[in-house]
């Protein structure tokens, strides 16, 4: 997504939806309410022309089975051409018997069309003829004589010009109300949504000033939404702060740690030495700066607990591991027996967990005979983890100077591997620790405690 | 025995060609994934030692195109971290075993014999076939308890067919594994080996522990003492 497009910013996808969603609210709002009142006014229209219809009626005169069609109407406009407002009388063949003065401007053909008309006694007929401007209400009655019944057609008939004109005018309005209201809505929104993203903007400020180094840490008050995001950045950062320190202590203490062996060598270079001897110390200093430099690397790499960090699985690990290693101790034939429960998981990063594993299981695949175990459960918060083989078994006497050695490594023996310190390193960083017991298949158990 | 080793240092891989070579195996060498991955496709080794931060072509990548095509040489990586991701990676990817950058040469003998004598079937380091016996890991042939002075190239030659014992090897195989690619293939060199192994090991013609299989190669037919 390119990076100035308004799509790119929250403000600015949220604006252009409402943008393309607002007016069709507002459409469908103002077309319902048009048709709303265009309704009304039908109505009221049709209620009128009723009402005209029954003063028509009223009108009449029934003289010896004659109808008198009156001369003059209570209501002017019937006499007055051009007024607008039409009658008519046909009778059951469509016969026109009577029109009002004002109906001469009409064309005869509406009139003579208003008789051609099947209509149910007693049930009206509203219709708005817009081809011809015109609204027409229509009522046929049955007039009861001795001797026949007669039945009459009565229509009236109004000009829609007015009607018209005042649905557009309110059409006029309306629009000029609803833009108002669009206009109005969209910069409410403009405002709301400044105010509602404004944590997220201060967010970026502030990160900004971690990143320029005149802040340390996301410090002040985020909305509750907000909030979580704020606290795991502040987890995030100061996990990294302290992994850059550590990585700073760490090359401090390598570049320190390697000097002495190069010191040792330069020096031996120096003095008169055998070719064997200097050959033997060479060796002998090799082994010590590869030790260390395994040592501080393991350390500097162990994540601190990440705060993010999830939880892995056991069983695959556990798997890979014994699949790698019977590989490479193919030729001791060693069995392995695997009891972790499938949802097992270890509190903490999967490179720790396969160096923990890795240096334990092979100590066990080299140390014991013929049989290679590994247990796992939780109990009490606690994770276990027992790696067992048939081997000769450490003393009594002598483990906890095997783990006192494992704690200090950078100061120990030479000639003794670094797995068991950095197995140790490993498990106190997650605040756990290590035992020696007895195996149950004769050898030694290395049992990890760690609480989850 | 033809080795590949695969090594961006190049101190290093002198180190590893001469000492290898010093041992009498037939070595040939590359600095980048992509070249080894056209030498193991082209040559028959019996196998390789590949570092795993190579360049162009990563060393897990070159052993799993190597496995994926089917070539079943040993192969031992180096890695310098020496961190267990790394080693699992390289043995998920089709390594048999792995070394820890500095490493002794003779932890890198030892590893190779085993791999070696694994690859031909072979759980022991040491073969006995009646009077014979052939000790892989001090590279010694004994008749009758006692050391037969065999010039390296000899005692390689031996080596490789009773590695590969009961089975008939041609003249052309025996050449792949035991020399350089450049090596004059029409010279009868080899005949001259093993006429001189037969006088050496065979002085009174009883034993007879290298047939030659008319128009095919040779064949080491003796029974093992000791048969797994």
């Amino acid at each position: 997504m390119n990076i100035n497009s308004p799509l790119h910013s929250l403000q600015g996808r949220l604006l252009i939806a409402s943008v393309v969603i607002l007016p069709l609210v507002l459409l469908l709002a103002g077309l319902a309410l048009s048709r709303a009142y265009e309704y009304s006014q039908e109505n009221e229209l049709q209620q009128r022309l009723q009402l005209q219809v029954y003063l028509l009626l009223g009108s009449i005169n029934l003289k010896e089975e004659h109808i008198q069609f009156p001369e003059r109407l209570t209501e002017p406009r019937y006499d007055r051409p051009h007024s607008g407002l039409y009658a008519a009388i046909h009778d059951q063949s469509g016969q026109l018997l009577w029109r009002s003065l004002s109906s001469i401007t009409l064309v005869n053909k509406e009139i003579e069309r208003s008789g051609n008309i099947t209509l149910a006694a007693g049930e009206p007929q509203f219709q708005h003829l817009s081809d011809e401007s015109l609204f027409r209400y229509q009522l046929r009655i049955i007039w009861e004589f001795p001797e026949e019944d007669k039945s009459l057609i009565f229509t009236v008939m109004e000009s829609d010009i007015g009607f018209v004109s005042n649905l557009k005018e309110y059409n006029q309005h309306l629009l000029i109300w609803m833009s108002i209201i669009f206009l109005v809505a969209l910069l409410a929104q403009t405002l709301i949504l400044r105010w509602g993203l404004f944590p997220l903007r201060k967010l970026a400020e502030d990160l900004k000033a971690i990143e320029s180094g005149s802040s340390e840490l996301l410090s002040g008050h985020y909305p509750d939404e907000v909030e979580p995001v704020t606290q795991n950045l502040n987890g995030l950062i100061e996990s990294e702060r302290q992994q850059r320190e550590r990585y700073r202590n760490t090359l401090g203490d390598l570049a320190h740690s390697l000097k002495t062996p190069l010191a040792v060598m330069r020096g031996a270079g120096e003095e008169k030495q055998s070719i064997e001897g200097y050959k033997k110390l060479v060796d002998e200093q090799v082994l010590r700066m590869d030790q260390i430099v395994q040592y501080q690397l393991s350390r500097a790499v162990k994540s601190q607990n990440a705060p993010l960090g999830k939880a892995v699985s056991i069983n695959p690990i556990v798997e890979r591991m014994l699949s790698a290693l019977g590989k490479v101790y193919r030729d001791k034939a060693v069995t392995t027996e695997v009891d972790i429960p499938t949802n097992l998981k270890f509190p903490g990063d999967e490179r720790d967990l396969m160096e923990l594993l890795g240096n334990l299981l092979e100590n066990a695949f080299k140390y014991g005979d013929s049989k290679v175990g590994i247990r796992g459960d939780i109990n009490n918060q606690l994770l276990q983890l027992h790696i067992c083989d048939d081997g000769p078994g450490v003393p009594v006497e002598l483990r906890q100077v095997i783990l006192k050695r494992g704690e200090r490594l950078d100061t120990s023996v030479q000639g003794q591997g670094i797995g068991l310190s950095v197995v140790t390193d490993i498990i106190s960083s997650y605040q756990g620790e290590l035992e020696i017991a007895d195996s149950p298949y004769g050898g030694s158990c290395f049992i990890i405690r760690m609480p989850v | 025995m033809k080795i590949l080793v695969v090594e961006d240092d190049s101190d290093l891989r002198r180190q590893l060609v001469s000492a290898l070579e010093d041992k009498n195996y037939t070595v040939e060498e590359s600095p980048d994934g992509e070249e080894a991955l056209y030498l193991g496709q082209e040559y028959p080794y019996d196998l390789a030692i590949i570092d795993l931060g190579l360049p162009k072509l990563s060393g897990i990548d070159l052993i799993k195109t190597l496995r994926d095509e089917g070539k079943e040489f040993p192969i031992i990586i180096l890695t310098a971290r020496g961190d267990w991701q790394d080693k699992v990676e390289g043995l998920e990817a089709g390594a048999d075993d792995y070394l820890v950058k500095p490493f002794h040469m003779e932890e890198l003998f030892a590893r190779l014999n085993a791999l070696l004598r694994r690859a031909a079937g072979h759980a022991k380091p040491v073969f006995e076939y009646g009077p014979l016996k052939i000790d892989t890991t001090g590279n010694v042939v004994y008749l009758n308890d006692t050391p037969v002075n065999l010039t390296s190239y000899e005692y390689r030659t031996f080596e490789y067919l009773v590695l590969n014992a009961g089975k008939t090897i041609s003249k052309t195989e025996l050449t792949e594994h035991l020399y350089h690619q450049d090596f004059d293939r029409d010279s009868n060199v080899l005949e001259v080996f093993v006429r001189r192994l037969r006088q050496k090991l065979d002085p009174d013609q009883t034993l007879q522990p290298i047939t030659t299989v008319r128009g095919l190669g040779y064949r080491f037919a003796l029974e093992n003492k000791d048969s797994e």
